[in-house]
């Protein structure tokens, strides 16, 4: 009865113990967030001090205020969520189409196919740039919606996400669907994609996050304000406001958070096998 | 194939052109007949979307950059002349003009790996030790720890600009701590990259936490408990079974994080853009977009690519021979 007491006694203080760690873990990790939202509920103050001084009085309507100001936000937002979905989109498709071909056909020429697919995987985004940059400016594609979407619709880590997808259903049912006279194009859309729903669910998942929080493409290609993505239009914000208003620009970035980290609760475990497909396999 | 191709091909040579246009309407007649053939026409169907976008966005593109690298180019970013490696000698300060800015920059772009990678490898560890704690409600605790995935770098940087902005206070005692001349840790030489790879630390961390994490609750849960059956400890459990068996996924963190590391942009564009000693990328940036030197920025994004090729093939290669588990 004695040692029962004590064990439970050390096992409620071992529990309070993580608890406590968790929790001041939790606030150190989430401070600079805490930190922008005490600054964007502070109302339009030149000196805000890192906790507000009065918690009764604070200023919840800067959100909404901030779109009444700064209406181009809403127009930022419009053309991020056009460019995440047009990428997303774009990225399966062609993404499911490659590696079904890798995965199913047979024919010469197929390791070529397969080499230059993991060649674009190796050429990163900065040894292309300035060339695509100056081929979107010729084409006149700046400030538009296909000079954000276009250069994104094909992905190597897509394509070798579906292969090893496809590889791991069984090779008899397209073999059993060939002999039955079924069309490759059936099998893939009737069969094999809806097989395939959780690799197509992780890349979606991972590309939207991705093409959403994109940065340097977006800075480059749109110069007019209007066609400023989020990420890009948050930080010009700064420099229209001169630093002087914190509060609506930390209102700002706290509202283009809202879709990924959405994304990120509803989404977790997609994003989470998307994210480890490349660091498990040994 | 071959054989048969050049039959046909002597035999077309001669013949009238009715029977030539028959004999290779034959000839297409019979490939197509081939299976693998037929497949491969399909396949090219099949791929093209991503075969275009791959052509004019990535290998296009690539070579151009090697093309432009050797020659001194225009305002439109035309080759003028041809200059060969000069701007690749003068990058790595081998041209003996003794200007060494470019290479100052490629050793500030290491500096900040170290500054980075390591830390954030060993925060995202432990974060993963103390989510593997079996209490109730820990997914909610994940789920804070993995949240500044979701957060891009542009919102970070826009926080971290006024975190350390000198009139929100949120940093004054530091930089009165340090006895730092200029009120903001950006605006000190000795600080400023420091506090960019603190952002960026906090912005990995949910990346590396998750890679970690999932790291960790792969290794058989069995190890642990015939560990404790022969007397091990807390940390003798983790110091013998958890960091051998991670040791793969922190190989993977270090040569990712590495990568990341040295292609970081928005940060330094957004907290230290007039720095006069950089990274190595802003460097790039700086040299195409304000100063319209394409041909040697390009030079310079081919260096990016060949020191991040070496790293993913140094990536590919450890992740191939499966570090060692003792």
């Amino acid at each position: 009865m004695k040692v029962s007491g004590s064990l439970l006694r050390g096992f409620i203080s071992y529990q309070t113990g993580v608890y406590i760690l968790l929790i001041v873990v939790s606030v150190i990790l989430l401070s600079p967030l805490l930190f922008s939202l005490s600054l964007a509920l502070q109302g339009p103050t030149v000196a805000p001090s890192i906790i507000p001084r009065d918690l009764t009085n604070l200023d919840w309507r800067v959100f909404i205020r901030v779109f009444e100001e700064q209406p181009v936000i809403i127009r930022w937002i419009v053309n991020s969520f056009v460019a995440a979905f047009g990428v997303t989109l774009g990225v399966l498709v062609s993404s499911s189409l490659f590696a079904y071909v890798l995965a199913y056909f047979d024919f010469p020429g197929k390791t070529l196919l397969f080499f230059i697919a993991l060649g674009s995987l190796m050429v990163p985004f900065e040894a292309t740039l300035i060339p695509n940059y100056l081929l979107v400016t010729q084409w006149g594609w700046t400030n538009s919606y296909q000079g954000l979407i276009v250069p994104f619709i094909a992905s190597g880590f897509g394509i070798f996400l579906m292969r090893q997808y496809f590889l791991t259903l069984p090779r008899e049912l397209y073999d059993a669907a060939m002999v039955d006279g079924c069309s490759r194009f059936r099998y893939l859309w009737l069969v094999l994609l809806p097989l395939s729903r959780p690799a197509l669910a992780t890349l979606a998942v991972y590309t939207f996050l991705g093409t959403w929080n994109q940065f340097y493409w977006p800075l480059l290609v749109t110069s007019a304000t209007e066609w400023r993505t989020t990420q890009v239009g948050i930080t010009i914000f700064r420099n229209f406001e001169g630093g002087a208003i914190f509060n609506t620009q930390m209102a700002a970035t706290l509202i283009v958070m809202v879709p990924t980290l959405l994304l990120l609760v509803l989404g977790q475990r997609q994003l989470v096998s998307g994210l480890t497909a490349g660091a498990l396999k040994g | 194939m071959e054989n048969e191709l050049s039959s046909v091909a002597t035999s077309t040579a001669t013949a009238p052109p009715l029977a030539r246009i028959q004999t290779s309407l034959q000839l297409l007649e019979r490939a197509w007949a081939r299976p693998r053939n037929r497949e491969l026409v399909w396949a090219l169907l099949y791929c093209s979307p991503a075969l275009i976008i791959f052509f004019f966005f990535t290998y296009y593109p690539f070579f151009r950059a090697i093309f432009l690298s050797m020659h001194i180019t225009n305002a439109a970013g035309e080759p003028v002349r041809f200059i060969g490696l000069d701007y690749y000698l003068r990058v790595l300060a081998l041209d003996g003009t003794g200007r060494t800015n470019y290479l100052e920059s490629i050793a500030t772009s290491f500096r900040f790996v170290l500054m980075v990678v390591p830390p954030v490898i060993i925060l995202a560890v432990g974060l993963a030790t103390l989510a593997t704690a079996r209490v109730r409600g820990i997914q909610i605790f994940r789920t804070i720890f993995t949240s500044s995935i979701a957060i891009s770098l542009a919102s970070a940087g826009v926080i971290w600009s006024l975190i350390y902005n000198p009139s929100t206070k949120a940093t004054t005692w530091l930089v009165d701590l340090l006895g730092l001349p200029s009120p903001s840790l950006l605006a000190n030489p000795s600080t400023a990259l420091p506090a960019v790879a603190v952002m960026t630390i906090w912005s990995g961390i949910g990346f590396n936490f998750i890679i970690a994490l999932a790291g960790m609750q792969a290794i058989p849960s069995d190890l642990y408990e015939s560990a404790a059956i022969d007397g091990a400890g807390r940390w003798q459990a983790f110091r013998f079974i958890t960091l051998p068996l991670l040791s793969p996924t922190l190989l993977f963190l270090l040569v990712i994080g590495t990568i990341g590391a040295l292609q970081a942009f928005t940060q330094f564009h957004l907290l230290m853009p007039n720095a006069p000693n950089t990274v190595f990328v802003y460097e790039t940036y700086r040299a195409f977009w304000y100063d319209n030197r394409y041909g040697l920025a390009s030079a310079m994004s081919i260096i990016i690519f060949i020191i991040l090729l070496v790293l993913t093939l140094v990536q590919y290669r450890l992740l191939n021979q499966r570090v060692h588990y003792q």
